[in-house]
């Protein structure tokens, strides 16, 4: 047996196939070989049921459903979903990194302009954990918004003077108010909000719809991460492909990051002096070895990297098409802003997300970090409301005038709030703000959401919420249902537990924000 | 023998039986059976009596289940005793009990209508109805007796089937009284519900009266205050009776919310011995109050269909027709996807919500011919997404076909709207998509009698509105 060269395994270890024994029984112990085979296997023979569903059978079974062609195949989707008709076939997700402070933007307390510098109540503040960037604080001083408020639309919603284009589509928005989570710092928290658990491992909301719902066009990722361009001067906590992981389901399921400058897809041309066609016999001579080694292993990954061959010969022409904006009306740039045109940025992002949305993307979602303000958020929150309050807006209305709106989805949040009392030094020129899991404000628009309400509230501090709170798992459990999904039944068996996006804590659809 | 006989016969050996003093309950039976009687003529006032009547008479709903038990109870002994006999005695002992509970019951039944000053039909009905139970009981008592004793009698039988009968009618009429008339109704679907029973407010049933304020009244406080109850004189079960008031006068003052005393009721803080609903019913939701006084400002009409200043966000629509079940075209459906690259895709689980006719992967080669091909699954499909395609005004007469279609797609097609006039039968379409097409006002107007179209989208065309950045325009 030939060894190679950067193999460091000792020449002389005898494996299976080395022994005396009849090729078939080779055969057995290779499909044998993973250890969760084995086990699945062995419980089989032995009647271990109880083991096989733990390990192997179940989780086999799931998986071989999983992969593959799932979708292409047949008008009923295998796992039985959507369990009911949905309003949104789509969703597109402005996830704001870093916590925006819910109470420059959204949360209007006129009470608090009389009470500058005042402390915060002992008995508002409870016992609540502080982080430790401001446990140590001697005082805990109330800094009001720096930006006075006003009332738009129909509605009449209060919204801050930073956000002038947000203003203007209130009536299109469902905010909630009274959103709360349970982590106080970025890492846990952001894990929270996409996969429903604390811990990294777990899917995200786009893998799980990816793997409930399926593609809406063979030709395009389902699930697609877009991440705006830092501002060095902002402050960036990390994001990464965490995040849009499919944690346990097959990894065909996590997000498509397109890369904001440069291609979009890295390695998606074909190299110099290698045809399209020559690139198609490649390829099929790739899946056809794949497809032996599946014969031979049975390891349902094998199944996703074949997919995934076939889904990155297909963006070849796909990606550029989509990412080609020559063709925009006018009307598009003078919505979206002159800043669209430039890769990476927000506004770029989100009429990319519109794009997409027409091509059957089922979600996408759009990252823009840098929300961490900590301190001098005077200096910095105008800034980052410039950077994203007109793409907001403007995917918004754009969908809305296309007659996109009827059938996505569209959100808006961050991880946490903010606090109302001063993070470091207050004076009336700056101030900043601490990590508030306990309320924070989100927004929705579109299918399946009744437009121009508010709901929930919190006290006169911003700090509590008193009426209608919603819990992550809550708010995730209604993004399942605008899309027509059950939380509670979709589940996927993964270590004995039937594992679900809303976590094994009971989670309730909040009905008084659906349409 | 003739029948005179025969009943001369039975009144005799009562007579006997009596005489001998051996059944002292069939005189006390007797006896009861005159006072069951009266009592089917005792006049319910409608006024409140005693407390203590009350007291007692609540445990009415509690006693009541017991004779019903042991009522249908009754049918299974009998029967089962044909073959075991022991079970036939047993009978005769739970119809003796099920008597003796339902006189009971009766009894409470009546301090609970006569102390809570209960009047209306639906009382008089249900406490007739308890009283035909008792007497009818005791007629089978009666009779059972001289079947035991070797005349095996149909008129048992007969007696039994009616006292079974009557039960089940009295349950419902105390079921109505406690539940609410539309208890059993309410959750109909909506077909079923339509086909049954035309609305009480049918005179106009898309003003803001009906749609907003009647079904509010309707859930929380017609159980009190309609044709079952009537109490303080107050029925809320029409536009005519709301405004016609009660014992208290008028109830809704038009254009004074304030002065609105059913305003007034369901505003008081809960533990006020006047907050309506009375005795922990469900209580107004804020949002049903906001209806309601926003109608009342604007002048308590029976025909306007909005209210001034009241948007009613997002009104949930009344679920579509289903469509049939394409089950069976399964194969068919994989078949066609396999040749022809655009998918039929389920909606939902639920077969009867139809089907998605999906172009997206084949969308530039998608066309005319190619769309005519899914005409075989044409009435199950309610959405068809043709949005750059390569459909043409032809392939839109082929759409007629589509008559369970909700939303059409069509957007980016080279569509100049030539044909569209004949969409105009597709009577359950809401949304049509003809944004970036050619489409032209005029080629528009044939769609203005479709009463369900909502969202029609006409951004970049030349029919689009003048108003900027907005392009959805509604036809009603």
């Amino acid at each position: 047996m030939k060894q190679h060269p950067l193999c460091s395994d000792c020449e002389d270890k005898i494996t299976p196939m080395d022994l005396p024994i009849p090729a078939g029984l080779k055969q057995e112990w290779s499909k044998s070989e993973s250890r969760r085979q084995f086990l699945g296997r062995s419980g089989k023979v032995l009647g271990w049921a109880a083991l096989a569903s733990l390990f192997g059978e179940a989780s086999l079974h799931h998986r071989a459903f999983a992969s593959g062609p799932m979708q292409a195949g047949s008008a009923m989707n295998n796992l039985g979903l959507p369990h009911f008709a949905p309003k949104a076939k789509r969703a597109i997700y402005l996830f704001m990194s870093g916590a925006p402070p819910q109470v420059d933007l959204f949360d209007y307390k006129p009470n608090l302009a009389t009470q500058f510098n005042n402390d915060m109540p002992a008995s508002v503040r409870g016992n609540q954990q502080l982080t430790g960037m401001t446990a140590g604080q001697a005082r805990f001083p109330i800094a009001p918004a720096h930006w006075p408020f006003s009332q738009h639309g129909q509605t009449g919603t209060w919204i801050s003077e930073l956000l002038p284009y947000t203003a203007r589509m209130v009536d299109d928005l469902t905010l909630i108010k009274s959103t709360n989570t349970d982590a106080i710092n970025h890492e846990p928290a952001i894990m929270l909000m996409n996969t429903g658990n604390m811990n990294a491992g777990k899917p995200c909301l786009g893998a799980w719809l990816a793997y409930g719902l399926g593609s809406m066009n063979d030709n395009l990722p389902t699930f697609v991460v877009l991440q705006t361009k830092t501002n060095p001067k902002e402050n960036n906590q990390p994001v990464s492909s965490r995040l849009w992981s499919s944690g346990f389901l097959s990894s065909e399921f996590s997000g498509v990051g397109l890369r904001s400058v440069g291609d979009p897809v890295l390695y998606l041309e074909d190299p110099a002096g290698v045809d399209r066609d020559t690139r198609r016999k490649m390829l099929n001579a790739v899946e056809e070895i794949n497809r032996q080694t599946l014969a031979e292993v049975g390891d349902p990954e094998t199944n996703s990297r074949i997919a995934q061959y076939e889904m990155a010969f297909r963006m070849q022409s796909s990606v550029p098409e989509l990412t080609d904006l020559s063709k925009e009306p006018q009307s598009t740039w003078d919505l979206y802003g002159p800043e669209a045109k430039e890769p990476g940025t927000f506004a770029y992002n989100c009429l990319l997300a519109r794009r997409m949305a027409e091509r059957g993307v089922r979600f996408t979602q759009i990252y823009k970090r840098g929300w961490d303000v900590h301190d001098n958020v005077v200096g910095n929150l105008p800034v980052l409301c410039q950077e994203t309050d007109r793409g907001s807006y403007a995917l918004v209305t754009d969908l809305k005038r296309r007659g996109l709106l009827d059938d996505t989805l569209v959100i808006w949040g961050g991880e946490f709030g903010r606090t109302v009392y001063s993070q470091g030094g207050l004076s009336q020129d700056n101030y900043g703000r601490d990590h508030h899991p306990r309320c924070f404000t989100v927004w929705m628009a579109g299918a399946g959401v009744r437009a121009g309400i508010s709901y929930g509230e919190t006290d006169e501090y911003s700090y509590n919420v008193v009426k209608d709170p919603v819990h992550v798992r809550d708010f995730n459990a209604t993004i399942l249902h605008c899309l027509g999904i059950d939380h509670n039944k979709f589940t996927y068996k993964f270590q004995g537990l039937d594992q679900k996006l809303t976590s094994p804590v009971p989670a309730f659809v909040v009905q008084g924000v659906l349409a | 023998m003739r029948l005179a006989d025969k009943i001369f016969g039975f009144a005799g050996d009562l007579w006997q039986r009596l005489r001998q003093g051996q059944r002292p309950w069939i005189g006390a039976s007797c006896a009861t059976v005159l006072v069951l009687l009266s009592l089917l003529f005792l006049p319910l006032d409608g006024r409140a009596h005693a407390d203590w009547l009350q007291f007692f008479g609540r445990f009415h709903p509690l006693l009541v289940h017991l004779p019903i038990g042991l009522i249908v109870l009754l049918p299974v002994l009998e029967i089962l005793g044909m073959r075991r006999p022991s079970l036939r005695e047993a009978a005769g002992l739970v119809l003796e009990i099920a008597l003796g509970t339902c006189l009971v019951a009766i009894l409470f039944g009546l301090l609970l209508a006569y102390g809570a000053g209960e009047s209306g039909t639906t009382v008089t009905r249900h406490m007739r109805g308890g009283i035909l139970l008792g007497s009818e009981l005791l007629l089978c008592v009666v009779v059972r007796r001289t079947w035991l004793e070797g005349q095996p009698s149909r008129a048992y039988f007969l007696l039994l089937t009616a006292v079974l009968l009557t039960l089940t009618w009295t349950a419902h009429q105390g079921g109505s009284l406690t539940h609410g008339g539309d208890y059993l109704t309410r959750y109909m679907p909506p077909a079923v519900k339509r086909f049954l029973a035309p609305s009480a407010i049918s005179s106009h049933p898309n003003s803001f009266f009906a749609k907003h304020v009647y079904p509010a009244l309707d859930t929380k406080c017609i159980a009190c205050h309609g044709t079952n109850k009537e109490q303080g004189g107050l029925r809320l079960d029409s536009y005519e009776s709301l405004m016609a008031g009660g014992k208290d006068g008028v109830v809704i003052a038009p254009r004074n919310p304030d002065g609105s005393l059913l305003l007034q009721k369901v505003t008081l803080a809960p533990s006020d011995p006047h907050f309506m609903p009375a005795e922990g019913r469900t209580p107004l939701t804020p949002d049903e109050i906001a209806r309601i006084r926003a109608w009342v400002r604007a002048g308590a009409s029976a025909e306007a269909s909005s209210v001034p200043g009241m948007v009613i966000a997002g009104e949930r629509e009344e679920a579509p027709p289903p469509v049939g079940d394409y089950s069976a075209l399964m194969g068919e459906i994989r078949q066609m996807q396999q040749t022809q690259g655009a998918k039929l895709v389920a909606v939902s689980a639920k077969p009867s919500d139809g089907l998605i006719l999906r172009t997206t992967d084949i969308a530039a080669s998608f066309d005319d011919a190619q769309l005519a091909k899914f005409e075989r699954f044409a009435p199950f499909i309610v959405d068809a997404e043709l949005g750059r395609t390569a459909v043409t005004d032809e392939g839109v007469e082929t759409l007629v076909q589509f008559k369970n279609l909700r939303a059409l797609h069509l957007e980016d097609t080279a569509l100049t709207g030539r044909t569209l006039g004949k969409l105009s039968s597709l009577s359950q379409l809401t949304y049509l998509n003809l944004s970036e097409t050619r489409v032209t006002s005029d080629a528009l107007l044939p769609l203005k009698s479709m009463p369900n179209l909502r969202h029609l989208y006409l951004f970049n065309t030349p029919a689009e509105p003048a108003s900027p950045e907005s392009g959805l325009r509604s036809t009603q």
